[in-house]
């Protein structure tokens, strides 16, 4: 199925969230102003990044290291890609982006020097106040640990401020009160709050579905059930 | 002559996403709307017409029940009328549009908002799953951050067929007759 969109409106934390989380591999695409670039993702990690032309001459190239020996690459130099053409551009807002799934064939393994999660985290970094709203909606949101994310949290390189964030969720504080307890612009709260929904970190903590509240009997539920399927 | 007793569900979204079609597709009377105009030009090259306080469909149960189906408009301006129409709701349904990633940091928000406010059983319905742009369903369930502690599914919805729409009924039904048993 296709994954298209606007960088605007999905930005690359986002991006790197769905890729990261379904271990996806295929060719990410992103039509930049100036540049158009193709990201080569495997097993949920971008291993290869290089500017293109044309998007359709990528698909010649369906093994990934005839590729390389065709640009005459090794796999040490493949982290450099990723530096020159990702990172440096986490901050351009104004992109078309596609993900194409499958299609290119990987022969090995190849290092990784920037695991998806901490491009994640490097991603939220230059979120703008627009965009954590979008899922830091709220002040009074409640945020609550992931157990058993040890690996994840190596991997995202978080810097002293981002840990101490992390340190502060319990479930029980709200948001207003971590970015109080932070003492920090809120915008570097928010950042570090989004990126650890996008890393699995952390999750909303789920209120009490007050079901009974509402007055419904089991009998009355069953016509209902029986009244919508003989629509 | 017997008061009629409201059974309240919500279909919420962002705009565009398919609210009004959906209570139109199922509803036993003429959708209600109350639509307006749309002046601001990002949305009206979505679509003319936006829903501005409500619509309103109803399916009768039996002598004694009606099922009321309100759809809230989409925009976060009319956030106003979302806690007007969810008293006394007995579950939400969500629509997003499957093709338009733009919709789903909105519909997290509403989400969110209903979570907050009206802690009753939610489904998010993923409109339009059968045009080719489609993210897939759990592409969508990622993006909406819905962690399985949450107990949202994320079910493909048909706005325009009844079948689908009423599937998404029966999903949200049959949640709420497990809360009650369980």
């Amino acid at each position: 199925m296709a994954l298209t969109g606007d960088l605007r409106s999905f930005n690359f934390v986002d991006i790197f969230q769905i890729i990261g989380r379904d271990r996806k591999s295929g060719i990410l695409f992103v039509e930049w102003k100036d540049l158009t670039c193709a990201y080569y993702v495997k097993d949920g990690e971008i291993i290869f990044a290089r500017p293109i032309d044309k998007v359709y001459r990528v698909y010649t190239d369906k093994d990934f290291d005839l590729l390389l020996s065709k640009l005459r690459m090794n796999a040490e130099s493949l982290p450099k890609t990723i530096e020159r053409f990702l990172i440096s551009r986490l901050n351009m807002k104004e992109g078309i982006f596609s993900f194409m799934p499958g299609f290119i064939k990987y022969g090995r393994e190849y290092p990784v020097v920037y695991p998806i999660e901490q491009l994640i985290v490097l991603a939220s970094r230059n979120l703008t106040p627009e965009e954590v709203e979008r899922k830091i909606s709220d002040e009074m949101l409640l945020f609550e640990r992931v157990p058993g994310k040890e690996e994840v949290l190596q991997k995202a390189k978080l810097n002293q401020i981002e840990e101490h964030i992390l340190s502060l969720i319990d479930g029980e504080r709200t948001v207003l009160q971590i970015r109080q307890m932070v003492n920090q612009d809120s915008l570097l709260v928010d950042r570090a709050l989004y990126a650890f929904l996008a890393l699995g970190l952390i999750r909303r903590k789920k209120k009490e579905v007050k079901q009974k509240q509402v007055p419904i009997t089991l009998e009355l539920l069953a016509k209902i059930i029986e009244r919508i399927r003989s629509l | 002559m017997k008061q009629i007793k409201k059974i309240k569900v919500i279909i919420a979204g962002p705009f565009a996403a398919g609210k009004t079609q959906f209570i139109n597709t199922v509803s036993e009377i003429k959708t209600i709307k109350t639509e307006r105009k749309i002046w601001q030009s990002s949305e009206r090259s979505v679509k003319d017409y936006t829903t501005v306080a409500m619509d309103f469909g109803k399916i009768r149960i039996d002598d004694e029940h009606e099922l009321y189906l309100f759809g809230t408009p989409g925009q976060f301006r009319f956030d106003f009328m979302w806690e007007i129409l969810g008293e006394g709701a007995l579950g939400v349904i969500v629509l997003v549009d499957s093709t338009d990633p733009t919709t789903f940091h909105e519909a997290r928000k509403i989400i969110n908002f209903f979570q907050s406010r009206f802690p009753v059983p939610i489904v998010v319905g993923a409109n339009k799953q059968d045009l080719p742009n489609a993210w897939s369903l759990e592409d969508i369930r990622i993006a909406l951050d819905i962690d399985e502690e949450e107990s949202i599914p994320v079910i493909p919805v048909s706005a325009i067929d009844k079948e689908s729409v009423k599937n998404a009924l029966l999903t949200l039904f049959e949640i709420i007759r497990a809360n009650l048993t369980g």
